[in-house]
């Protein structure tokens, strides 16, 4: 069954960026609403567009010049786009499976996450690994992705003064998100883990290994593995 | 390719940079390229060089240079104090070194940030389609001491080439921006809106991503979570001290404070160019 999602909410907020609003909220509908919207707004301005940004709920487009944008004729644009959207394949997004080491080398904070959350190692790992992640977003740094459907059992608070370096390819916990650091950087996420994959590399013709709308699924890998996989990288 | 200049003091925040790296917003990279526009654009006409030609931008001054081989540079942006050896060198004009010779900038009078563009432009690798350092993610070549930068073999224009004082940008202790609404701006109260656009702000420092201001302090009606979305050059980000940002050519590609309003991108050169404690006042454009 078809379900038609209503036109977001239109504003410039620059001379020549056009911000599309969902409801403001963090959900798999406007996940998924994002996603198809994006692709339309891509087919829609084409030529006039330098890129755009798509974040939880909204869609950012920069644009080469102003153009005048008629609401009506965009929102009928946009019913014809879903229709003919509906059985095409890129509704499927791509999992990615990521593989993570949960070892005490790695996992700096493991300890306090499970004094805050009361479950044991297993459970965390166990839990972590569960279920995909929908890539909501990349900011922040790049290629760092905003992972929504953490389980609430894992949401742990971000550290009260955060680390001056986390190392490449850490996997966190902050607050009520999931996420791994692509770069050497500052952060007070809780680290859980690394993965031996590289997320960011500008020699790579994809320099990042994940792009919003993807999924993210995690797998726990040994030391040994961890080490092996890291050499064949290399 | 020959041999430019070979950098004995760095100066302040020095790096490549060309108009910026566009299409790579979507995986966080950030746009980056020259904070003032206009001063870059206008350097490279005055050269004659093509208009995304790489050059070098100097924070305030204390940089210093041994010329490598005879070539035609410019220095565009703020006014201040140039010489080449112990000789008085004048912005805005092309002049020549020498193999040998030294070029110092030693400080900035009125504006901040300093172009000195070779003609031909400064040898660079392209990565991500643009030759702009990025040096958070190590995006780019890095200008440190004893580094030796490279050119492109041309004729030398014989010619001394400038612009006019009147074309010349006007740097001011106060300057007045244009500002867009920002998608949260009605979450401000009201005296806060109207404190936006009718107080000063201070410009108290920053760098290459963001600048901090501090001013009458700007509140949200209540205090609720913001949902991280795309910002970009000139986005004006309120964190809960109530103390405006303007996010500057390395902004992060999305962020999570309040954004309470946009600098028009024609007077982010203003922006950009803001000495310590000069002030700011922002102009809501009516649409």
């Amino acid at each position: 069954m078809l379900q038609m999602i209503d036109f977001p909410s239109v504003m410039w907020t620059s001379e020549r960026t056009l911000r599309f609003a969902f409801h403001q909220e963090i959900s798999q509908q406007n996940f998924l609403a994002v996603n198809q919207f994006n692709q339309f707004i891509h087919k829609i301005f084409r030529n006039n567009m330098i890129e755009t940004v798509p974040g939880y709920f909204t869609v950012t487009a920069f644009l080469k010049k102003r153009l005048p944008i008629d609401i009506a004729q965009l929102e009928s644009e946009w019913r014809e786009f879903q229709l003919a959207f509906n059985d095409d394949i890129s509704l499927i997004s791509r999992v990615v499976r990521i593989p993570v080491c949960y070892d005490e080398e790695f996992a700096l904070d493991m300890e306090r996450v499970m004094e805050f959350t009361k479950l044991s190692y297993e459970e965390i790992v166990s839990i972590h690994t569960s279920t995909p992640y929908a890539v909501h977003l990349i900011g922040f740094l790049p290629g760092f992705p905003y992972l929504g459907g953490l389980d609430p059992r894992l949401h742990v608070p971000r550290l009260q003064t955060p680390r001056k370096q986390i190392e490449a390819s850490s996997v966190g916990i902050g607050g009520y998100q999931t996420g791994i650091y692509p770069i050497e950087s500052p952060g007070g996420w809780n680290i859980i883990g690394r993965t031996p994959y590289k997320l960011f590399d500008v020699t790579r013709e994809n320099p990042t290994l994940l792009q919003t709308g993807n999924r993210v699924a995690f797998y726990s890998i040994t030391k040994q593995e961890f080490n092996k996989i890291n050499q064949e990288s290399v | 390719m020959k041999p430019l200049l070979k950098i004995i003091r760095q100066g302040v925040y020095t790096s490549l940079q060309d108009s910026g790296r566009f299409g790579y917003r979507a995986i966080g990279i950030p746009v980056s390229g020259v904070m003032d526009r206009y001063s870059f654009e206008m350097g490279n006409k005055i050269l004659n060089n093509a208009p995304n030609t790489v050059c070098l931008e100097i924070f305030n001054g204390g940089f210093e240079a041994e010329a490598l081989s005879d070539h035609t540079y410019v220095i565009t942006g703020a006014d201040g104090d140039f010489f080449i050896n112990d000789v008085q060198l004048y912005g805005w004009k092309s002049f020549s070194l020498c193999k040998g010779d030294r070029l110092k900038i030693k400080g900035s009078h009125n504006g901040s940030i300093f172009y000195v563009i070779p003609q031909g432009g400064v040898a660079t690798e392209s990565i991500l389609q643009s030759r702009s350092t990025y040096p958070f993610a190590r995006i780019g070549e890095e200008i440190t001491q004893g580094r030796t930068l490279y050119g492109h073999e041309l004729e030398q224009t014989q010619f001394v080439r400038g612009l006019m004082p009147i074309h010349r940008p006007r740097f001011d202790y106060i300057v007045q921006v244009r500002i867009f609404k920002g998608p949260h701006f009605d979450h401000f109260t009201p005296a806060s809106r109207d404190r936006l656009s009718h107080s000063t702000f201070q410009y108290t420092g920053g760098n290459r991503m963001g600048y901090f201001f501090k001013g009458e302090k700007l509140n949200l009606i209540e205090n609720r979570e913001i949902i991280s979305e795309a910002t970009q050059f000139g986005t004006i980000q309120v964190p809960p001290n109530g103390n405006p940002i303007v996010l500057m050519a390395d902004a992060q590609t999305v962020g999570g404070y309040p954004i309470i309003g946009t600098v028009h991108e024609d007077d982010l050169f203003k922006v950009a160019q803001l000495r310590t404690f000069n002030k700011i006042q922002f102009r809501l454009m009516e649409d």
